[in-house]
């Protein structure tokens, strides 16, 4: 062509420049260039987010379907934790928060510790890419400004004020009288994209998606949860309506409502024997003073048809016997009183929703809620066990199951639990006329059934007979039949162990007492030695 | 002022905060340094007996500080001033004398212990759908079509993400929204001790007949882990393998060569 040879030196000297200025460049401000080019956070986004978050964005990876809540659509920008206002975008600092932290009570785990400051920091940009909402450089989200949290939260008058706000701006429509999300419109909330949400029960701060206390909670109700039938109540402070202290009170009601720590998980229930009546009813005021254990439950996913999504996390076990009967009392949190059809349409959602191993859907039904309390045929000698997931057709398992009622807990309800003898998942065998009893109570989003049998069997062949001072493998299920629960679709725990205690025997205080005595000895003749004038010991020494 | 730095000063009082600072970092601060755990409470009386021997020796080491040290302790039992102190600590040492010497004899209902193997020795040969396999010496099948790497490591993540995420979780490392739930733990993928150290012939083993096809020794009861041969097919369990070693980066044991010469 006609390039002259200064051409070409010039030419030359734009490359060197241009190479250089790269350099420097790539060099010098690496944040800015990181922040703008997102071919390192592709990588890392298709390794370790597109399984559930999909390749493109869109909340639809292989696991989507196995969960409820689902993974987050980053196609449409919208975003439940934020620190801005409602219909904003979310601040960096909101998208790097819920990348390093997770999202308590979903699949969403923690990232921090995973991956490098670097992987973490070019994902979040990658991520911004699948909208064209962060491409808009003029509106940049601005977290919402608020004071800080007013004192005296825990005081009857803060939460009396609180609950007042509960009641008046609607959260029990939702969320229920107790927290516990079972409110009236409880059964018809679905998120934008019309898939199934909870109202979330307000009594297991722990598995609250944005955090768990009282400033986690009161930014949620300034920012609503945008997608979710959830509003900002930020616009009734704009109205005057409620001021932000009382909104903070709300927020304090709402932390009061949970226990100040996630409860722990500990192997062995423990049941005190008593002296008085054994507390047969589950309203009996004894179990007040009965310690409570947690079992965490999850999905059965182990055998077909398995159930991602169950609706129980866990429930609580209180147990006390008398040494001749044993009472024990399981409660736990549900959205409804199955068997309601005032339920089916959600059913059919969550059954839509949910990924499945069988081809066609089952037909939502007004399924009854169940629980099983598991325990082996004996109490067994070695360490080996009936398999956990309600045992084998060679082996095994002698269950308490409980199944509740149509049209509510009736007088009657004594014989809605039945002992039997599971043979894996898919056979119960009642045993029939077996001296089992219980009851059950329904109260505002709560369970709770207490299981009464003696200890003694006369049946040793198909019936445990418990026995004081052993660890009794025990374990449980629950269906909730709103939630599309029946048959293997359930949640499960592990063994753990019920242990009944025998009051101490009076010997077991007899070295403590010694040991105290004697400690106690010591220290006197100790003092009165020190005490004795020096003169004294002095003498006797020399003599 | 002057009261707390003569305190400082003073070798009692210097020995009594050794053993404070000593409980202190032990109990509290180990448990926060990255990779630690809680110190067992055995563990804690072994380094406070420790300690406690080393400040004896610096106490007594010269004549003049063991008298220092010993001022106090003496004005405790002897000073009419202290009377209150004497009594309360005549009191208080033997209830937590006796409270201590119940908390060893008073027995309570405790788990038995789990004796489980981890990584109990593999069949030879199992049935997997109803057709023998040899185990021994077998490869993964799918490594030998290497042009089709991509796809089938492709697969395999498809169908970890559809079945195994919610124990084994999304970093493969065990910590699946479902794994509190379940006791033992899902397998940790990223740890030295799992895939890393086990033939490709043994994870098949593992994921094919699950818990329930663990032998005895392996407490086949308490396992969460499906048998995946009712789920899976021979090539998707296989193509799951791939991608358990490629998205942690390990490589799988290798059957030792034999009949070359050297071992």
């Amino acid at each position: 062509m006609g390039m002259t040879k200064a051409d070409r030196r010039m030419d030359g000297w734009a490359d060197g420049a241009a190479l250089l200025a790269l350099l420097l460049l790539s060099a010098y401000p690496p944040i800015r260039l990181s922040a703008q080019d997102t071919t390192a956070g592709r990588a890392v986004y298709e390794k370790w987010c597109a399984g559930c978050h999909g390749e493109t964005g869109a909340g639809d990876g292989p696991a989507a379907g196995t969960m409820l809540p689902r993974p987050r659509d980053f196609t449409g920008a919208i975003y439940q934790i934020r620190t801005t206002a409602s219909g904003q975008l979310p601040t960096d600092d909101d998208l790097r928060l819920a990348i390093d932290r997770g999202l308590p009570g979903t699949a969403m785990p923690g990232w921090k510790d995973q991956l490098s400051e670097r992987d973490r920091r070019d994902v979040l940009a990658y991520l911004k890419t699948f909208s064209a909402f962060f491409a808009d450089t003029t509106q940049r989200p601005e977290p919402l400004v608020f004071g800080k949290e007013p004192g005296g939260g825990t005081s009857v008058d803060a939460l009396r004020i609180g609950r007042q706000f509960y009641d008046s701006i609607g959260c029990r429509k939702c969320h229920g009288d107790r927290g516990r999300g079972d409110g009236p419109s409880a059964p018809t909330l679905k998120d934008d994209a019309g898939f199934p949400v909870f109202a979330a029960n307000l009594t297991e701060n722990w598995r609250f998606n944005g955090g768990s206390e009282v400033a986690d909670i009161y930014r949620r109700l300034r920012s609503g949860l945008d997608g979710t039938p959830m509003p900002s109540f930020s616009d009734l402070i704009d109205q005057q309506f409620l001021t932000e202290a009382e909104l903070w009170r709300l927020a304090q009601y709402v932390r009061s409502l949970s226990p100040a720590r996630p409860p722990e998980v500990r192997d062995v229930i423990h049941a005190r024997q008593v002296a008085a009546r054994l507390p047969t009813s589950p309203d009996d005021s004894v179990w007040g003073r009965v310690e409570r254990y947690w079992v965490p439950l999850v999905g059965q996913v182990m055998r077909k048809s398995r159930w991602f999504t169950p609706a129980a996390s866990g429930v609580w076990v209180q147990a006390v016997h008398d040494g001749q009967q044993l009472a024990l009392r399981v409660s736990w949190d549900d959205r409804s009183q199955s068997p309601d059809s005032a339920w089916l349409e959600f059913t059919d959602r969550v059954l839509e929703t949910v990924a499945r191993d069988d081809s066609t859907p089952p037909a939502p039904t007004p399924w009854p809620d169940q629980l099983a309390v598991q325990f082996p045929l004996a109490i067994p000698e070695g360490f080996e066990r009936p398999f956990f997931l309600m045992g084998a057709a060679t082996r095994p398992v002698y269950q308490w199951r409980w199944t509740s009622t149509p049209g509510g807990v009736r007088e009657d309800s004594l014989s809605a639990a039945v002992a039997g003898l599971a043979r894996g998942i898919d056979r119960f065998d009642p045993l029939p006329g077996t001296p089992l009893s219980a009851q059950a109570v329904y109260d505002q989003g709560e369970w709770r059934v207490v299981f009464s049998r003696s200890l003694a069997t006369a049946d040793t062949a198909n019936q445990l007979h418990l026995r004081t001072g052993r660890a009794i493998p025990v374990a449980f299920f629950a269906w909730d039949g709103s939630n599309g629960e029946t048959g293997t679709r359930m949640a499960v725990s592990t063994w753990y162990f019920l242990a009944l205690d025998t009051p101490v025997r009076a010997q077991v205080f007899v070295s403590p007492i010694l040991a105290a005595a004697l400690a106690l000895g010591l220290g006197l003749t100790l003092v009165r030695r020190a005490q004795r004038p020096r003169s004294q010991i002095r003498r006797r020494s020399d003599a | 002022m002057n009261g707390i730095r003569a305190a400082i000063r003073h070798p009692f009082w210097q020995a009594l905060a050794i053993l404070v600072i000593a409980f202190v970092a032990i109990e509290f601060g180990i448990p926060v340094l990255p990779d630690s755990a809680d110190v067992p409470a055995s563990v804690v009386l072994q380094y406070m007996v420790t300690v406690l021997v080393g400040v004896l020796i610096y106490v007594s080491d010269n004549e003049q500080r063991w008298t220092q040290f010993r001022e106090p302790i003496r004005a405790v039992l002897v000073e009419p001033r202290l009377t209150p102190v004497r009594w309360s600590l005549l009191a208080a040492v033997p209830a937590l004398v006796g409270w201590v010497a119940y908390g060893q004899v008073a027995t309570r209902v405790e788990a038995p212990p789990i004796l489980r193997s981890i990584h109990p020795a593999p069949p030879a040969e199992i049935t997997f759908r109803s057709r023998p396999m040899t185990l021994t010496g077998l490869e993964n099948p799918l490594r030998a079509v290497r042009d089709s790497l991509p796809d089938f490591v492709g697969e395999g993540k498809r169908i970890y993400y559809q079945n195994c995420l919610p124990c084994h979780g999304d970093h493969l490392d065990g910590q699946g929204h479902f794994a509190p739930g379940f006791n033992p733990l899902p397998a940790n993928f990223q740890d030295d001790g799992t895939i890393a150290q086990l033939t490709e012939s043994f994870v098949f083993w593992r994921i094919a007949k699950g818990g329930p096809g663990l032998p005895r020794e392996g407490a086949p009861w308490n396992s969460a882990m499906p048998a995946w041969e009712d789920f899976l097919t021979e090539r998707e369990i296989w193509a799951v393998i791939l991608f358990l070693y490629e998205q942690t980066g390990r490589r799988p044991r290798t059957w030792e060569k034999t009949g070359d010469g050297h071992d």
